[in-house]
Formats: C-alpha cells, structure tokens, sequence
C-alpha cells in the first residue's frame, strides 16, 4: 500500500483542483511535444541522409532516367522528391520543341513540390515552440495559485509556522517543475530541428533551378 | 492521390509515437515512485513518539531535577503529604487537582521502560504558571508550626522568595535541588545533591555513550533542544519519562527515548537517596547532555 504522504502522490492527492488542471495540461502537452520530438527526429534525419545520398548521384549520373529510377530508392528525401515531381511534369509535356514554355510548365511544378515539402518539414514544429514559450508560464499560474490557496489555510489556521505553510508551497511548485519539464525538450528539440529544416529548404531553394535546367538540356 | 495515401500513414505513424510518449510518461512517473518508496526504505523513517509534557511544581521527589529558567535554587520538602499535581495540559486548562490524580496513579501503574503517553501540546509558561498558583495555595494551607526541619528550612526559604520577588533562593540543603517550579522559584523538592550529582554525572555519562545521535541529520540547530525528565526507581530501572520540552526534530526525540530506554536500568540509587525513587531532568542539545 502506498503511503498517500509519499512524494510525487502524495503532492498530487493534496493538490488543489486548479493545481491538478494545470498538470493535466502540462502532461497533455509533455506527451504531444516527446511525440512530435520522436516523430520529426527521424523524418528530418531521413530526409537529410536521403538528400544528400541523392545528390551525390545526381551530379555522378547525368541521365535524368536514370536518376529518375534511383531516385525511387529514396522515398523519404526532399530532394529527390521535388526531382520527380519535375522529372513527371517533364515527361507529360506533349510538344518539347517550346524551350521557354517547358522550362516554365517544369519551373512551376518544382516550386510547388518545393513548397509542398517545406510545410510538410515544418508540420508539427511550431507546437513546440508554443510549449516551450507557454509551458512555464502555465506552471506558474498553477504555482501561483497554489500558493494563493497555502496563504489563505495559513489565514484561516492561524499559524505561520514553517510546518503549516511549507506543505502547500511543495505542493504549488510541482507545478512550475511540470512546466519546465514539459518546456525544456521542446526548446531543445524546436531549435534543433529549425537548424535541419533550414538546411533541407536551402539545399531545395540552391538545387530547384539545377533540376529544371536537367530536364532542359537534356541531350 | 499520392499525397492523399501518405498523409494517413504518416497520422497513424505520429499516433504511434504519441501512443509512445504516453507509455513512456507513465513509465516514468512509475520509475518516480518506485525510487521514492525504494529510497523511503532505505532510510525509514523514525518512528514518531508522543510524549507527555508534564511541569509539575516539584515533588518530594523530584529533587534532582533542575530548572534551566529558574536559578537553581536549593528547597526542601516540606512534607511528603504533598503530592505531586497532575500533568498540566493545554487542551484540559482547569483547576489542577489538588492531590493525586488518576493520570498520575495510571502512570506509575505502568510497566518500568514503557511510560504511558499522552498526548499534550507543551505550552510551559502556562503550566509554570498554573503550578506557581498551586504552590502558593497549597503553602498557605500548611501548617505554621511545623515541627521539623525540613518545614523549617522551607518557610525560611519561602520568605526570602516572598522579600526578593523573582528568582529563585541559595539552598541550605545537602546540595543544589532542582524542580523549582517556574520563574518565581516558589519550588517544592528536596536539596540533598552532594552525591546525587556524582549519580547524576555517571548516569549522564552513560546516557551519552547509548545516545545514538548525528548532528549531521539536523536540517538545522535552532531550538533543537530536549528536555526530559526521568523517574529512576531504587534498584536503577527507569519508570518513567517524561518530556518538558520537545525539539521540532522528531528524530532528536526519538533518539534521546531510545537512548534512555537503552541505559535503563541505571546504576542503583545511592544509599543516600533511601528506597524512594528520584527526578531527575536532562537537557539534550546536538552539542550533548547537559
């Protein structure tokens, strides 16, 4: 049986209402933020490695058909994804002989796989950037509140001894512990992917042109 | 078509993960609470002891025990028709009873090294205070003409409190008495500590070695003090304890009972002290006996 004075419960079953909402917050976002961590750490680090395999074999091979089927190996890859979306808008051009109107139609469609990639890399990710700004202050409300009630039993009880008024202080701060805990992966993790991001879009913005000129020219 | 069929793989793979994360939280808070109740075994917690605060204006008996407000004055007893009063408590704050009362009979009733306890708040400037008036009572109901010397030397003693206000008098005892009942030194005991100070100073010293105490633990000193007041009977064994001051630190409680009931039985009572039993008081501090 535990003992309902003991640590971590025993702090949870003496808390207030307002307190417990606030953790339930705090934990419902801990747990959406550990998911999105987990689920974006291995799309980034996928697309990353898939990336630059892809390109290393773009400029070794010059045959875009070639390039076309290996790049069918890499399904996670930004890069070679907006490759193939050029590479099919280049193939379904009936009349080649119209250079600047296939370099145009071939443009578009890069851009707007480039586009299309650039939201599905930063899906997600601005959730962490809210917990992280909005976490603590969430767990300071729950403290503050905490505290409030504390003072307001040390009014009524009428005695200010440290034995009357540490309990509910301990209890109030758990919750600005459960904020920082829920904020700081989320910092961590949002300013690390923001950095991996910002690299697969300036790898898509340098390598779209390079793409469509490909197609153009090839023999 | 293409983006239509992996946007469903990629919500079912991120509620997998989200499905992970709850695991992994509850695995954690699990992991919390399981280190807790391991570390809360294996550093147990001492087991809470509740003693009685009892301030009692100084018995017949109680002759060693000395009052560390009060100047150690020397009294003597004036007869040992007096009985001690009950234990004064906080909640109870009524006319004391006069004479023995049935808290007193239950408690020596009990067996020798498992004194009786009752809970009290302390509160000793009211109970000094409420046994002062006792006192006063019960001296104006003795008789003037007593007829031996320890009436003698009380009267003497009463008179010089009377003329010098507070404080407590010089005693003309065998030796330094304790148990002068609260500021005023309005005390009742007996003097008589010539040998019983080399028995209290043994006593103590054993105390000591069995005071199994680290100050370390203390989170801090402040107030940390105990005192504590012991009934020894003829043949050593300890009757009865009873605590005149608690500290805030329950673990400096315990320790000082446990190291008292670890010395019982004591040496046997010099022969000076006849076969009665005798108080006498200690001051526990993290520093040691006093």
């Amino acid at each position: 049986m535990l003992d309902s004075r003991l640590g971590i419960l025993g702090l949870l079953s003496d808390a207030g209402v307002v307190v417990l909402m606030v953790l339930s917050v705090l934990l419902s976002f801990s747990i959406i933020s550990w998911a999105i961590i987990a689920y974006k750490f291995g799309y980034l680090r996928k697309s990353l490695r898939e990336s630059k395999a892809f390109l290393d074999y773009f400029f070794e091979v010059y045959n875009i058909d070639k390039v076309f089927t290996e790049s069918e190996n890499f399904r996670h890859g930004s890069l070679p994804r907006v490759f193939r979306s050029g590479y099919i808008e280049y193939r379904a051009l009936g009349d080649k002989g119209d250079i600047r109107l296939a370099r145009a139609r071939i443009a578009r469609a890069v851009k707007r796989e480039v586009n299309a990639e650039n939201k599905r890399l930063s899906a997600l990710v601005p959730f962490l950037a809210t917990v992280s700004n909005t976490a603590p202050f969430i767990g300071l409300f729950g403290t503050v509140w905490g505290i409030m009630n504390s003072f307001h039993t040390i009014g009524l009880t009428q005695s200010a001894s440290l034995a009357a008024v540490a309990p509910g202080i301990s209890e109030a701060l758990i919750a600005t512990a459960a904020g920082l805990a829920a904020a700081i992966p989320a910092v961590i993790a949002y300013n690390s992917f923001t950095h991996k991001i910002g690299v697969i879009e300036r790898d898509l913005e340098e390598f779209s042109p390079e793409f469509v000129a490909a197609f153009i020219n090839e023999p | 078509m293409k983006k239509g069929q992996k946007l469903p793989y990629a919500e079912k793979k991120f509620s997998l993960w989200l499905i992970g994360a709850a695991a992994m939280h509850v695995f954690v808070l699990f992991l919390a609470v399981s280190f807790q109740l391991w570390d809360a075994g294996r550093h147990p917690k001492p087991k809470i002891v509740t003693v009685t605060l009892v301030s009692s204006p100084g018995s017949a008996t109680s002759r060693e025990y000395s009052d560390h407000e009060s100047a150690a004055g020397v009294v003597e007893a004036p007869s040992p028709a007096v009985a001690p009063p009950p234990p004064v408590s906080k909640k109870s704050v009524k006319e004391p009873v006069p004479e023995k009362s049935p808290v007193i009979e239950k408690k020596i009733a009990i067996e020798p090294l498992k004194p009786k306890v009752v809970e009290k708040k302390p509160d000793i400037n009211q109970a000094l205070l409420r046994l002062k008036e006792n006192v006063d009572k019960k001296t104006a109901q003795l008789p003037k003409p007593a007829t031996t010397n320890l009436s003698n030397a009380l009267d003497r003693l009463q008179q010089k409190v009377k003329s010098s206000g507070e404080g407590a008098g010089t005693g003309s005892g065998r030796g330094q008495a304790s148990s002068s009942a609260g500021r005023n030194g309005v005390g009742r005991g007996s003097g008589g500590g010539g040998t019983a100070d080399s028995y209290k100073a043994k006593i103590a010293s054993i105390i000591q070695q069995n005071w199994a105490f680290s100050k370390q633990l203390l989170k801090n000193s402040y107030g940390m003090e105990v005192y504590v007041r012991i009934n020894i009977v003829a043949d050593g064994t300890i009757r009865q304890i009873l605590y005149d001051k608690r500290a805030p630190s329950e673990y400096l409680n315990n320790s000082v009972k446990k190291a008292l009931e670890k010395s019982s039985p004591l040496p046997v009572l010099p022969k000076e002290e006849g076969a009665r039993d005798v108080w006498i008081g200690f001051v526990f501090t993290p520093e040691g006996i006093e």
